[in-house]
């Protein structure tokens, strides 16, 4: 397939630039407040609450309850959303590997439902493979590392 | 109070910062790459690759361009070349198959490395089970259509 290419210039690098930029502001938008309604529900018991009611669960990957808030805001919002969550929880090496790889398979569901939707496959079909690969991704990471 | 807000002020910065650090060189890196015309090549290196899933060359190229600039844009190529190239509805369904399993490796590996991550399990991992997994999709889909041209014929 011929595709339009450009030479290298001084545009290149601005608009690897400008890219990275909108990426980085992209994410603050969503890491910040998140971080912030994280780091406010450390301070009270809610986060405890949903750590207790969710640690029987997240067992299965050797990560503590509070993490299904990051798998929860990784699939629902974004990547960025998760990350946010991610970093405002004291989380370990281990623990921050397995979530990675389980949000890598399966994340933003909304938005990329829909992608794959257009180009014919079924949302049930889709969303049913990328959790599939998540939850024996996390699994085997639990028990690999 | 004040301490909490101090506390996810300076954090949220410092990951923001962190993040920032990685992902900025990456996309200049990215778009030194796409204008020397190395991700075209790349591309068409590993377009043959895709005959093991049974698919059509031309299909190689929107796969690999998924996998590495992501879903939304590869979306845009794949649509533009199922046109131009007149691919088949189940090289279609493959290529998206591989690509909600892994699309944007490079980007999505570099935040994550960012916040602590091994970088190299994780892109290895997501590469090699997509790969198995569309392997294991092209032939479920092939034994289905052999089926419908067994019954159309």
């Amino acid at each position: 397939m011929q595709s339009s290419q450009r030479s290298l210039s001084l545009e290149t690098i601005k608009r690897g630039l400008l890219a990275g930029i909108d990426v980085t502001w992209q994410l603050s938008r969503i890491i910040i407040p998140i971080y912030f309604i994280v780091t406010f529900l450390k301070h009270t018991p809610v986060l405890n609450l949903l750590s207790g009611l969710f640690s029987p669960l997240m067992r299965i990957f050797g990560l503590p309850g509070k993490a299904a808030i990051v798998l929860v805001l990784g699939n629902v919002v974004n990547l960025y959303a998760a990350i946010g969550a991610m970093v405002s929880l004291s989380l370990t090496l281990k623990e921050i590997t397995i979530l990675a790889i389980m949000l890598s398979f399966c994340h933003s569901l909304p938005v990329e439902t829909a992608l794959a939707k257009k180009i014919g496959l079924s949302a049930v079909n889709v969303i049913a493979v990328r959790a599939t690969l998540a939850i024996v991704s996390g699994i085997a990471f639990n028990l690999i590392l | 109070m004040v301490g909490i807000i101090k506390e996810a002020a300076v954090g949220s910065f410092l990951s923001v910062k962190q993040i920032a650090i990685i992902v900025i060189p990456l996309m200049v890196f990215m778009e030194i790459l796409k204008d020397m015309g190395v991700l075209n090549r790349i591309a068409n290196l590993f377009s043959p690759v895709v005959k093991i899933y049974g698919m059509k060359k031309e299909s190689g190229f929107p796969l690999v361009i998924g996998i590495i600039i992501g879903l939304s844009y590869g979306a845009g190529i794949i649509f533009r070349s199922s046109r131009e190239d007149n691919l088949p509805k189940r090289d279609l369904y493959l290529i998206t198959y591989f690509l909600v399993s892994a699309h944007a490796v490079f980007e999505d590996t570099a935040i994550f490395m960012a916040i602590g991550a091994s970088g190299a399990l994780l892109l290895v991992t997501r590469l090699l089970v997509a790969a198995f997994f569309t392997f294991l999709a092209s032939r479920l889909i092939k034994d289905r259509d052999e089926i419908m041209s067994e019954k159309a014929g």
